[in-house]
């Protein structure tokens, strides 16, 4: 019975469904995530009698034809790439990108890593790394006397130092923006890798055209909202209780066959 | 065997695919831009059999095809600049397949590596009157009117990088399912730029699955399948009597 298969289509999608809900409601509080959605498909279709066919010799025509489909996919799971709100959090390496780009991090194993989530640090060398302890790149390097940071919506890096009442430009901040930034892709620790699908990075400074600019002090909090989620989890709950019924439903029918007596 | 039983397996086949539409109508209940499928079934007049001495004719179930409902699904928000959606009825957005173009109702849209604006799976959204719609990628987001004018803003104002095509076929029963939510054209009918069509960024279609109404399509096909069961015991009863007393008088 096509019916059961059909349906198994139908809850599978839905557990995937309720998957990437459960991740987006896991990293609410992540700073700059950006939310998930599973897109789904419907499968392929059988045609039982064909539309467009002739029904007869003179030459009439089957309008609408029969075609019974097997289901649903997932089509892609896509990220939602829009602004997430900044937060006001005081600390000195803390930046939000407010528009487009992407901070580059340099991996342990040499690859360029792109990131959202600005809340950096300084190591025992005095540069500026991620919490993970990666390094910013172009690396930037503050002096040990330094007094107070200021970092511009350009991405200029400026330092006070004890005694001295100028302020010094130690470094300028680049950020990277893609052709397709839903096409990056992840790896965990908020960090994404270039792939065949997002093309390549452009780089330029902070408050260029179609660039974003810097914001000090803030991070970009996430950009899930906590009741479209909920409400898409209830939905995709009902969804997978329906796909159920038809199993039931299948099941019952199957059996009121088999006990037809001969 | 007699009338009977062919009548009641001929509505027994029908409703097993009432079940299969009705599967898939559920399974799709949340796939963007899906439309939902019901079985049309009408009474079809057979030949009698062969032995029936009266000559009753039989009408047998037959399902002669399939209805869609091509009527507006809710709009549902996310936000997100690459999602659309159509308001207006039975328009579709044309995509380019591997041989020759698609329609389709499911505005989950992206870019590619090169900015040109697709579908999750890859094919080219098809701009009006045809051509592909190319973002220049040092620009923002793009902005797209209710008439399908896309646009980005540059140093110097907004540029206009395309307009989407939405398009009408004068006859929807033309159209035939592909899966990957894409419907192909079966005749030769160029479909008509739809005016009236409205382009709605941030929003997709949900599919316009009643939930409600499969779910009591199950119950009823359920329960036909069971009372149509019930007649084939019964006129096996009826026979096996009638074999028994006819037998006991000869």
């Amino acid at each position: 019975m096509r019916a059961l298969r059909t349906a198994t289509t139908g809850m599978s999608a839905q557990q995937m469904n309720v998957e990437v809900i459960s991740n987006n409601i896991a990293n609410m509080n992540t700073v700059g995530f950006k939310r998930q959605r599973a897109e789904f498909q419907d499968l392929l279709y059988q045609n039982v009698e064909r539309m467009g066919a002739q029904s007869s010799e003179t030459g009439t025509v089957v309008p609408t034809g029969i075609q019974v489909g097997a289901g649903v996919k997932t089509g892609s799971v896509y990220r939602i790439m829009t602004q997430g709100s900044p937060t006001r959090t005081e600390n000195t390496y803390d930046i939000a990108i407010d528009g487009k780009g992407y901070f580059q991090i340099l991996l342990p194993s040499g690859e360029t890593a792109y990131t959202r989530a600005g809340n950096f640090a300084v190591n025992d060398q005095g540069q500026i790394v991620t919490k993970d302890g990666y390094l910013v790149q172009p690396n930037i390097t503050i002096p040990q006397d330094t007094t107070d940071v200021s970092i511009s919506k350009s991405g200029q890096v400026q330092v006070i130092q004890d005694g001295v009442t100028t302020p010094v430009v130690v470094g300028q901040l680049e950020i990277a923006t893609f052709y397709n930034e839903a096409g990056l892709e992840a790896i965990g620790d908020n960090l994404f890798l270039e792939s065949g699908a997002s093309g390549p990075a452009n780089i330029a400074t902070p408050g260029e055209i179609g660039y974003g600019t810097l914001m000090q002090h803030y991070v970009e909090a996430s950009n899930v909202d906590a009741v479209s989620e909920i409400t898409a989890l209830i939905v995709a709950q009902r969804a997978y209780e329906m796909n159920s019924k038809v199993i039931t439903t299948a099941d019952e029918m199957l059996s009121v066959a088999s006990q037809l007596r001969s | 065997m007699d009338n009977t039983t062919y009548v009641a397996l001929s509505r027994q086949l029908v409703l097993r695919r009432e079940l299969d539409v009705t599967a898939n109508n559920i399974a799709n209940m949340n796939t963007t831009g899906y439309k939902f499928e019901q079985l049309l079934v009408s009474p079809e007049r057979g030949r009698p059999t062969f032995n029936d001495p009266i000559k009753t004719a039989a009408h047998f179930a037959f399902d002669k095809g399939i209805g869609r409902d091509f009527s507006q699904g809710t709009f549902l928000q996310t936000g997100n600049p690459y999602d659309l959606a159509i308001d207006g009825e039975g328009a579709f957005f044309v995509v380019n397949g591997a041989n020759g173009n698609l329609y389709t109702r499911d505005g989950a849209f992206t870019v590619n590596n090169e900015g040109v604006l697709t579908t999750q799976n890859g094919l080219v959204v098809q701009g009006d009157g045809g051509g592909e719609i190319r973002l220049n990628p040092q620009y923002g987001e793009p902005t797209i009117s209710p008439d399908g004018i896309v646009s980005q803003r540059a140093e110097d104002g907004a540029v206009r990088v395309g307009k989407i095509g939405v398009v009408r076929f004068g006859n929807l029963a033309d159209l035939e399912k592909r899966g990957d939510n894409l419907f192909a054209a079966t005749t030769n009918v160029p479909p008509v730029p739809a005016t009236d069509a409205r382009v709605r960024q941030g929003l997709l279609e949900a599919s316009n699955v009643n939930a409600i109404a499969e779910i009591t399509k199950l119950v009823e096909i359920n329960r036909a399948y069971a009372s149509v069961s019930k007649i084939i015991e019964q006129n096996q009863e009826l026979n096996r009597t009638a074999v028994e007393r006819l037998g006991r008088s000869a």
